[in-house]
């Protein structure tokens, strides 16, 4: 599929969803206009945006853009990596509080994703990890996460 | 003369310890988040707006707004010794900035780069100082109908100035719009697209949906290749730039500085067509075009002064009538909003000393700002020397944590990771991020206007031309629309005829 499609895809079904709910809103009159009019404005322009693209994104030169599924997910491995233990960061931080989650997330992201070894990463994720809690915490007095240790 | 009593005490508010310190802190800190390839002004001012709830509202603008012009100055940096673009507004920087950086010229280029700024942002400041205050002034005249004229004209700018064709950058804007009016409805509280979720209510924040599109997509997008990077090392001695470099860099530094003050003025990516359009007319009129690209002194010189006068324009519509023109001034709105501080018309009159302590700080940190980038550029390459591999994780961290910092919610962290994936794939789909957050910060003021107008007239349209500023406005707006639809289709039409012709 063509990157204009794609993005084409994107805009129409995001204006699909925009007018299925919308239209559940008040619309109200001409001198007082409801809640649902501005949305239900947008999705269907959103919507015809959308479907306009799908259909005439691969004109002639647009063809070379392609973007193929199983390439893109073979170029983004490594943001696909930084974006599953991003969200286990945000997962783990009220657990674990700050401190042990940011040293955790670090650690994994300079082991897994930018292949430090074992100690040089966990040397690195306790230093920035530990010095980004100090800054953030007691520097800027930032009320972090204190979970179940600190 | 009311501007120089106001300037002067604007300087006396700008000169006390507190805030040449908290001027100095942003000025430094917004260079290292400029040269930090990754890290733009509105991360490095999201980052920083807890530190201000300590100061007063005037300390916390002159901070920020610090950084904010603080990053352009830095930006160049890397562009021109790395090749890679410290801030969006010095992609163009690139070009002939790390030619010359190839051909033993980088340090001039640096040194052309940070007076070429210098200048720029001082004449932006003396633009500033005169306009914001006829503007706010003027805006103090219009009701719901004029401003919704006015944002009508902001959308199709929006449009228009991406750096995708308008029928691509269109949807972005709807789609900002509509993620816009998620939350309650300011004017009757139904709530919208809430879907039970609490954490909805008050709608997406605009720093988690910035922070992620911009900050979080970024770092996807710069890790997909080699996460390994070559630095230039630069001596004191190179920063030196010869007589005909100088002589050469008049010219564009001056165009860029008018062309990049105006352009400012517009919603969107303002600094980044500030540069682009400087660039294209240093090209255009330039004796031999085709030099440019292979190390061109005016290459650098046009795009970097008039990225840094694009922000004292920039600040007009956001000051004066409380309209921010990029994601980096709509951060700092929110951050004067925190402080109880509502930008806009009635802004300059009812707190002066705000204003015109911020006008005399932004002089006071071009001066900073010019002994930072210049005696000290060594200091901020060293930076650099840090491996990617290790920055790009520290930039992900100062995402997450400045984002959950202002409003201490894990539900912003995942909205800003939901947006960060979104900003990674519009950049590998070609669409520009900008209108996008943009039309989300303006819409629910558009969508307010309109509802007020109608409201007021009983429910007739004819509010919208019976008033002679709205109908300029509309009619302005519908010229711009219709120039656009007009140049779309006829690049579009001329791309099919050759795609045709190729076939053939």
């Amino acid at each position: 599929m063509t990157k204009d499609r794609t993005g084409g895809l994107i805009f129409l079904f995001t204006g699909i969803y925009g007018f299925i709910f919308s239209i559940q809103l008040p619309l109200g009159k001409l001198n007082e206009p409801g809640p649902g009019v501005l949305p239900l404005g947008l999705s269907t322009l959103l919507g015809i945006s959308g479907l306009l693209w799908l259909i005439l994104g691969k004109g002639g030169g647009r063809e070379k853009a392609r973007m193929g599924l199983l390439g893109f997910i073979r170029k983004s491995r490594t943001p696909l990596q930084i974006v599953l233990l991003t969200s286990a960061f945000i997962l783990l931080l009220s657990p674990l509080g700050y401190l042990m989650a940011s040293i955790l997330y670090l650690f994994l992201l300079f082991l897994w994703v930018s292949r430090y070894k074992l100690w040089a990463a966990a040397g690195l994720a306790i230093v920035i990890g530990g010095g980004s809690w100090y800054f953030f915490g007691k520097v800027l007095a930032v009320q972090l996460p204190k979970g179940l240790w600190i | 003369m009311d501007v120089l009593n106001n300037l002067y005490s604007g300087f006396c508010t700008a000169l006390t310890i507190q805030n040449i310190y908290l001027c100095l802190i942003g000025c430094l800190w917004g260079t290292v988040v400029g040269v930090l390839p990754g890290v733009g002004p509105l991360i490095g001012i999201t980052l920083l707006i807890p530190a201000t709830f300590r100061v007063d509202p005037t300390g916390a603008i002159i901070m920020l707004a610090g950084i904010y012009y603080g990053a352009m100055y830095g930006g160049s940096t890397t562009s021109i010794l790395m090749n890679i673009p410290g801030e969006s507004a010095s992609i163009v920087t690139c070009l002939d900035g790390y030619q010359m950086t190839l051909k033993g010229r980088g340090g001039a280029a640096l040194f052309i780069s940070a007076w070429g700024s210098w200048i720029g942002g001082t004449l932006s400041i003396i633009g500033l100082m005169l306009l914001a205050p006829v503007l706010a002034n003027f805006a103090m005249k219009f009701g719901p109908p004029e401003m919704f004229a006015v944002f009508l004209v902001a959308f199709i700018l929006l449009g228009s100035l991406g750096r995708s064709s308008f029928f691509k950058t269109m949807p972005m804007v709807f789609m900002g719009m509509l993620i816009g009016t998620i939350g309650t409805d300011p004017l009757t509280g139904v709530l919208r697209f809430t879907h039970g979720s609490k954490d909805l209510y008050d709608g997406l924040g605009v720093l988690p949906v910035a922070m992620g599109a911009f900050g979080i997509g970024e770092v996807l997008s710069s890790t997909e290749g080699s996460l390994a990077r070559t630095i230039h090392k630069v001596k004191l001695r190179e920063l030196l730039p010869t007589r005909k470099e100088l002589q050469a860099s008049w010219g564009p530094v001056l165009r860029g500085s008018g062309l990049g003050f105006l352009i400012g003025l517009l919603p969107g990516a303002a600094h980044i067509l500030a540069s682009f359009v400087s660039y294209m007319i240093e090209k255009r009129i330039a004796k031999r075009p085709d030099e440019f690209g292979t190390g061109r002194i005016e290459g650098v010189a046009g795009p970097e002064t008039a990225n840094n006068a694009a922000t004292g324009g920039a600040m007009i519509p956001f000051l004066g009538m409380g309209i921010p023109t990029g994601p980096a001034p709509a951060v700092m709105m929110i951050a004067l909003l925190i402080h109880g501080v509502q930008p806009g018309p009635l802004f300059i009159s009812q707190q002066p000393h705000i204003f015109w302590g911020l006008v005399a700080s932004m002089y006071l940190g071009n001066v900073i700002l010019i002994i930072l980038n210049l005696p000290f550029v060594g200091l901020f390459v060293n930076i650099l020397r840090v491996p990617f591999r290790i920055l790009f994780p520290i930039i992900l961290l100062i995402c997450l944590v400045g984002t959950y910092s202002v409003n201490l919610s894990t539900f912003d962290l995942g909205i800003l990771l939901c947006f960060g994936i979104l900003g990674y794939l519009f950049r590998k789909l070609d669409y520009d991020l900008a209108p996008f957050v943009l039309a989300m910060i303006l819409g629910p003021s558009i969508e307010v206007a309109f509802r007020q107008s109608l409201m007021g007239s009983g429910g007739s349209f004819s509010i919208f031309w019976e008033k002679p500023i709205a109908l300029t406005l509309i009619v302005l707006s519908c010229l711009l629309f219709a120039w656009n639809i007009l140049r779309s289709v006829r690049s579009r039409k001329a791309s099919w005829e050759k795609a045709l012709e190729e076939s053939k």
